[in-house]
């Protein structure tokens, strides 16, 4: 498949705006500039786009709340928090591709009337800060950005809001907080931002592969853009890959692609010729799939189907040498460094779930820990404020359904299996 | 003061500026102390204690004395499989350095760090604000020595 | 129309509600923990979970709006679980602690686990510890009790405005904390002690010493500290006040209190109480029997009467006191000794700027709801912080502020510098110039009214010849311009100047043009109260003129009123150093320590030939008197305040005294020794007779008091549209005032007068006075916070510590007169400004780092 979002990422220059321009850059910008706003949200909502964040919301739908808000100002944030542990998928668009997320937010502000928008950065990318910065000051010269972008009299400021390190301010309510120079702490929805966002007004949050998905829609039109992938969820897809496959890395490929053909063919399969045991298939808040799930399509209908979800497209391979109740436990760890504290489930549950783990994998598990075990992810998971306690509890769950005799081993015998 | 009227300008109140500001500050005072802490609250008429708990809130941001240099190091799950944590063994075998910790010369802090967003290339880590990924037991140090 | 169905129950609302919310009114009580009314809602405890048909996950009540068509369930057995869990998550860092723990017994996380919880917790690793914080002198903090539903936060921030703590850290790292981690150096409302559910934030005036079962009794009340007027439960044991605290719903505070209200009690338990009636006797004074005190009063004052004729004879009454205190005070002075000459330290500002006000824009002016101050879209404050002054008052200006309201201050307005949009600079004796401004604006293009005639020559007439450089003025006119329901909430400090009369005729003249309701900040519970009883030399009871008044008055008592107008404050220490008056009566006052220049008023005092101090402690007046009578103190005796939205209140008795007698009583003990028929035995006799006499009061009996019924103008006549014309100089001429660097009286927001220095917990967060200078002149003198400074005027020196304040003017110097140590009645001295109140204009003072 010819590439799109990720065109041109291995020429040096790709950052550049001259170079991004004599590629064809910003030229759907300037159709989408002779359109109507609501022209632009009727193609994107007959795109089929999906949110790429995570949640897979309908963008169309999302602008469309938004802009029927008759409140101004209106807000565009672009979600580059990426902090779902394996994701990396939005970097490259950051560090090697930004005009056309620059391109992507101006097309969307247009259609949104916003004149304000912000890309909330994470705090873990000082890089892509550098190329950010570089490349909106460059837009700003061209007259692609300011007050009267191509003498259309369409104005729209862009600025980069630097995360501080907390994976809570990817989910887009607490990342509104975080903007508002607030604790990253979800809101209670509804209201939803569309109405009610960035400081009291209309706010759209859309990820940064979101976004960058709009020039194409723009410039090869919603028809065209339906037949890529999967009908149901159309569009490319940036997979991202880590663990124990021979060619880890982000692959742009058709949205529906199954996990069997991005690890074993665009990936070369297991390193070393290793045995596949375990996946995860979008990122770490995803639950696990046994290598029996691998033809699995790896889009937002598919997963659920087998009991996971698509997540960020964050694929994690785990051969037969991890140990996956220190991954489980690890991941663990990571949720209760991230838990914002706001609710009791996911504040104490993730705690006491990580505490129980640890004593597994550390070869002091008790009999019954399992049963606790899942009966503290059940009682997390439905109760808490926001995805990530019920993110938590899945793993858990997901793990010990499918990897059971993993952790029995580790508690008869105070040791790894792996090891062993 | 002239870098936070700058920040200012991008945010429609005073408030929104905190998040930068407390960077500015962190970079001014090496750490976010009380007095940095008041000095940003001052400059945005924030009330201290609402500075403190944004402040606190946020990993980056780091409430006591750092060393000359910050190693940021990933040991979330694809950096953990990929051996980080025997990364972090060595840290202390040769600098002495815990992590949370910094070396007895100052020269060097270490932070463990949640997934940084290079899972394909771990185990990965940022030190200051540069970025070095497929460490080794070896090219790690490599690295370090280029940090006085 | 919204109907919704829970638990079976069929349920209409008229409004939006929350689901809980529409339960409660059903009657059905769904578990809360994060929840509190009054506070926005948080959802964080998840206790409150229901089950919502058609919708997968349980919801919380305390957030979900109820819709139409709704149905919910709130006690199934999947909810059941929910809670035990939740609760169970919430005892794994518990301590556990209840037996030690002082909200035992009120706990509301004890009575959700003995109800829903667990039988026991299987969590069998150690527990998270973090040490209970002993820094602060009011409020220990342990954090191992907190269970994070930040009603606290929720409280200091949306409420209270004081944004003083935070939730610090993140996740399971999260803690309540001030900004310094141990003191709160906060403005100690103690209200987070209201809301915390648990353990976790506790007062240290009630450690250990305090169990819900220990109250044996619980009194409503009114606080005694400020013209505010909240109410407030005392909840008693053995006859002692163990705990004061408001209660929602209650009063015009709405479940708040000030630090003053909640903390400051315990004077009333101080071992300096006076204790017996004292006699002096060969310079001395002497414990005597109450029979031989009263009867030493009265002889003397009859001999004197005798001797010099009623006119040598004074009083001064108490804006502490009771009206009914108040009123006999007077009785005995009009009625029976044949003088007008009473006055009370309402003089120093609050009572001529009242006249004054309601003579130019009629009676009951200022007689507005402070609870709608938060309706309020513009807010203009000056003349001193309100946040300080009359705390409460402050809250609901914050509250506007937060509902959009535009807030102006003019002057010192410290606790608005959150709030407050545009802040105007101006001392205290300049204000003139910057009203002067405004008017001259904000009369263009308005079409007046043409009600006050005279009101609007003189708007037209004002002139500012010299004007201050440095004032937003469009900004300012613009946002005048916009208010529709604007509110000005006018202080003392203006109203101590040469000028005030000039000052507070251009206040009239913006409350006339913004069509204002207009608020006077008073410092004590009873200002008006007493101004209403006729304390005061030249009005009757029912703010009644003398001189209109005198013959419908003689008719409804019976007896003969002295025509001529009396003395004031002022003129009674003239008229005593000059010789003229003999004898003071002194009842609820101090004016040795209370007013500036305690030089001046000592030497006067001590030219009397008889001074009679009824009082609650031996106080700097009482330590010169002749006869010093043992008061009760305000939680000792009922009868009713006045507040400054002339509001009448009552006041309960709670503790005993055995040793005190009420105000009221000993006046009618004495008036009784001076030949008048006994009449009050009760105190319901005294009100009879006050509705009797005053108009303003008349059909107003106790119980319409006490079902909150007395809001102005009562039952009575609303009375007099006396507009009065006044002599205004120099309206044409306003130009700044260069007087240099003037002492000026600071009132904090920990104390009150002198009384609050027998608070030790008020003592304990501030136990001296600071002097309060402009941040630009601590810069000039290289000063910081904190540092010591020596303040010298012509009466002499002093060093205190530095307070810095942005908001106050360069040239003026505050010093509070609280303290014994430090004060500002010391060094100041005084002169009756043209509004016939104090003016500090000439308290030249210096400064000098040490
Ligand atoms: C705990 C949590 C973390 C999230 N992190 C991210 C993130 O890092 N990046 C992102 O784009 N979306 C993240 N999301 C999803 C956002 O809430 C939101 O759905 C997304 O930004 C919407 O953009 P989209 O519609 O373009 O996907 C997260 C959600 C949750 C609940
Ligand atoms: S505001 Fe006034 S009346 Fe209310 S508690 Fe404080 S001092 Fe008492
Ligand atoms: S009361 Fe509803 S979540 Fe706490």
């Amino acid at each position: 498949m010819e590439r799109f979002l990720l065109k041109n990422i291995d020429n040096p220059e790709s950052h550049r705006l001259a170079f991004y321009e004599a590629e064809g850059g910003y030229g759907s910008l300037k159709k989408a500039l002779s359109l109507k706003p609501e022209e632009i949200i009727g193609e994107v909502k007959n795109s089929g786009l999906r949110g790429r964040g995570g949640a897979g919301f309908p963008t169309g739908m999302k602008w469309d709340f938004a802009s029927r808000d008759p409140k101004f100002p209106k807000y565009l944030i672009c979600n580059a928090d990426e902090g779902e542990p394996g994701t990396f998928k939005d970097r490259p668009i950051l560090e090697k591709n930004p005009h056309l997320l620059i391109e992507g937010m101006i097309i969307s502000a247009y259609a949104l009337k916003a004149e304000k928008g912000y890309i909330y950065l994470r705090g873990e990318y000082p890089y892509a800060k550098v190329v950010l910065e570089e490349a909106i000051k460059e837009a700003y010269e061209k007259g692609y950005l300011g007050d009267n972008i191509l003498g259309s009299g369409f104005k729209f400021d862009l600025s980069v809001h630097q995360g501080a390190g907390a994976y809570i301010c990817g989910e887009e309510t607490a990342l509104i907080e975080s903007i508002e120079g607030k604790r990253g702490q979800p809101r209670i929805k509804p209201p939803f931002p569309v109405n009610v966002g960035a400081w009291g007004m209309p706010t759209v949050v859309n990820n940064v592969e979101t976004l960058a998905n709009i020039p194409l829609i723009i410039k090869i039109g919603s028809e065209e853009y339906k037949k890529i992938g999967n009908p149901e969820c159309p569009g490319p897809k940036l997979y991202c890959v880590s663990g124990c496959v021979e060619s880890p890395g982000v692959y742009e490929l058709p949205m529906g692609t199954t996990l069997r053909e991005i690890i074993y063919e665009h990936c070369g399969g297991i390193r070393g010729g290793g045995e596949l045991k375990a996946v995860i298939p979008g990122g770490i808040s995803t639950p696990v799939l046994t290598p029996d799930k691998l033809d699995t399509m790896m889009d937002f209908v598919s997963l659920p189907k087998v009991g996971s979800m698509l997540g960020s497209g964050a694929v994690m391979v785990f051969d037969q040498s991890v140990c996956l109740v220190r991954v489980c436990w690890r991941a663990m760890k990571f949720f209760e460094h991230e838990s914002c504290g706001k609710c009791t489930p996911c504040r104490e549950g993730v705690s006491w779930m990580r505490t129980v783990l640890e004593r597994i994998e550390s070869g002091f598990g008790r009999k019954g820990d399992i049963e606790l075990l899942q009966d503290v992810a059940s009682n997390i998971a439905g109760k808490t404020f926001c995805p990530l306690g019920d993110g938590a509890a899945g793993v858990v769950l997901s793990f010990i359904r499918n990897f059971p005799e993993e952790f029995d081993y580790h508690i008869e015998h105070k040791k790894c299996m792996v090891e062993a | 003061m002239d870098e936070i009227k700058e920040i200012l300008k991008k945010y429609p109140d005073r408030r929104g500026a905190l998040l930068p500001t407390l960077y500015v500050a962190q970079k001014a005072y090496g750490w976010l102390s009380q007095e940095a802490l008041e000095e940003a609250a001052k400059a945005l008429n924030l009330p201290p204690a609402t500075v403190k708990g944004v402040a606190t809130f946020y990993a980056m941001y780091k409430h006591k004395p750092m060393g000359r240099h910050l190693i940021q190091l990933c040991t979330n799950v694809a950096c953990m499989i990929m051996g980080a944590e025997r990364l972090v063994d060595l840290l202390k075998e040769r600098y002495g350095l815990e992590p949370g910790g910094t070396t007895e010369d100052g020269r060097f802090s270490l932070v463990i760090m949640e997934c940084i967003g290079a899972c394909d290339r771990a185990p990965a880590m940022l030190v200051d604000t540069d970025f070095h990924a497929d460490l080794n037991e070896n090219n790690i140090f490599e690295i370090l020595e280029k940090y006085e | 129309m919204i109907k919704l169905t829970i638990d079976g129950k069929e349920i209409e609302l008229e409004e939006q509600v929350t689901v809980l919310e529409a339960a409660r009114r059903a009657g059905i009580k769904i578990p809360t923990l994060c929840y509190f009314e009054g506070l926005k809602p948080f959802g964080g405890c998840r206790l409150c979970l229901v089950e919502v048909e058609k919708l997968p996950r349980l919801q919380t009540a305390c957030t979900l709006m109820a819709a139409d068509g709704m149905v919910v369930k709130t006690e199934t057995e999947k909810i059941k679980a929910a809670r035990r869990a939740i609760l169970e998550f919430l005892l794994i860092n518990h301590p556990l602690d209840c037996p030690v723990c002082d909200k035992a017994g009120e706990c509301e996380l004890q009575d959700l686990v003995a109800r829903y919880g667990p039988d026991a917790g299987r969590f069998t690793e150690g527990k998270r510890h973090h040490p209970e914080s002993f820094d602060d002198p009011i409020i220990v903090r342990n954090m191992e009790r907190c269970v994070l539903c930040t009603r606290c936060i929720r409280m200091c921030e949306d409420l209270q405005g004081a944004y003083a703590i935070t939730v610090t850290g993140r996740g399971s790292h999260s803690f309540v904390e001030p900004f310094s981690g141990g003191r709160y150096n906060c403005e100690y409302c103690g209200n987070c002690l209201t809301v915390c559910p648990v353990g976790a934030i506790m007062s240290r005036l009630h450690r250990h010493s305090y169990r819900p079962w220990f109250v044996e009794k619980e009194v409503e009340t009114v606080c005694g500290y400020c013209g505010v007027g909240c109410s407030m439960v005392m909840q008693m044991r053995e006859g002692k006040i163990i705990r004061t605290i408001p209660r929602m719903g209650l009063g015009l505070n709405n479940g708040l209190l000030c630090v003053r209200g909640r903390f400051g009690y315990d004077y009333l338990q101080s071992e300096q109480r006076l204790r017996s009636p004292l006699i002096r006797r060969d310079g001395e004074l002497h414990e005597v029997s109450w029979s031989e005190a009263l009867d030493y009063v009265a002889s003397r004052l009859k001999e004197i009467k005798e001797k010099h004729g009623p006119q040598a004879i004074g009083a001064i009454g108490s804006g502490r006191c009771t009206n009914e205190d108040n009123y006999m005070l007077q009785r005995l002075m009009r009625f029976t000794i044949g003088t007008n000459n009473i006055d009370s330290s309402a003089r120093l500002y609050y009572a001529p700027a009242l006249l004054m006000l309601e003579g130019i824009l009629g009676q009951g002016i200022t007689a507005n709801l402070i609870p709608g101050i938060k309706n309020a879209d513009g807010v203009v404050v000056l003349g001193g912080d309100p946040t300080q002054i009359n705390p409460i008052l402050g809250l609901q200006i914050r509250a506007a502020s937060r509902d959009g309201a535009k807030v102006i201050t003019l002057g010192r307005a410290k606790g608005l510098e959150r709030f407050a949009h545009i802040m105007l600079p101006g001392a205290p004796s300049n204000v003139d110039v910057v009203l002067g401004m405004i008017i001259q604006e904000l009369r263009e293009g308005v079409e007046l009214k043409g009600e006050n005639k005279w009101l609007q020559e003189q708007l037209s007439k004002v002139k500012v010849t010299e004007p201050i450089e440095g004032i937003p003025l469009d900004e300012t006119i613009g946002a005048l311009r916009e208010m529709k329901n604007a509110v000005l909430v006018l202080g003392p400090e203006v109203l101590q100047s040469d000028n005030s009369d000039r000052t507070l005729l251009l206040v009239a003249a913006l409350v006339y043009l913004l069509d204002a309701r207009v608020f006077l900040l008073s410092e004590r519970p009873n200002y008006q109260g007493a101004m209403d009883m006729g304390v005061l030399p030249d009005m009757l009871p029912g703010g009644r003129p003398l001189e209109m008044f005198k013959q419908k008055a003689e008719e409804a008592l019976g007896r003969e009123v002295p025509a001529d107008r009396g003395l004031n404050l002022f003129e009674m220490i003239d008229a005593a150093s000059e010789g003229r008056l003999k004898a003071l009566y002194v009842m609820g006052e101090n004016p040795v320590f209370n007013m500036p220049d305690k030089d001046r008023i000592t030497e006067a005092l001590k030219k009397l030939e008889f001074l009679v101090v009824q009082d609650i402690f031996l106080t700097e007046t009482a330590l010169m008197a002749d006869v010093v009578l043992p008061a009760r103190a305000w939680s000792e005796r009922t009868g009713t305040y006045t507040n400054l939205e002339r509001r009448i209140q009552f006041i309960r008795s709670g503790t005993d005294s055995a040793d005190g007698m009420e105000d009221w009583r000993i006046l009618e003990e004495i008036s009784a020794r001076l030949g008048e028929e006994k009449r009050f035995a009760i105190l319901d006799e005294v009100w009879e007779e006050v509705v009797h006499v005053s108009p303003l009061h008349s059909g107003l009996g106790y119980d319409d008091i006490k079902d909150g019924k007395a809001i102005w103008p009562y039952k009575g006549e609303p009375l007099r549209g006396v507009e009065e014309t006044y002599e205004i100089q120099g309206l044409d001429n306003i130009r700044p005032i260069k007087s240099g660097q003037v002492l000026q009286l600071d009132r904090p927001l920990y104390h009150s007068g002198s009384i609050s220095r027998h608070s030790k917990a008020l003592r304990s967060i501030e136990d001296e006075a600071f002097i309060v200078i402009s941040t630009k002149k601590a810069e000039g003198l290289g000063l910081a916070d904190g540092d010591i400074v020596k303040l010298i005027t012509d009466r002499g020196s002093l060093q205190a510590r530095i307070k810095i304040d942005s908001t106050v003017d360069e040239d003026n110097i505050y010093i509070s007169n609280t303290f014994t140590e430090a004060n500002f009645g010391s060094l100041s001295g005084y002169e009756a400004g043209r509004l016939g109140s104090l003016s500090l204009d000439k308290n030249p003072v210096k400064l000098e780092k040490v």
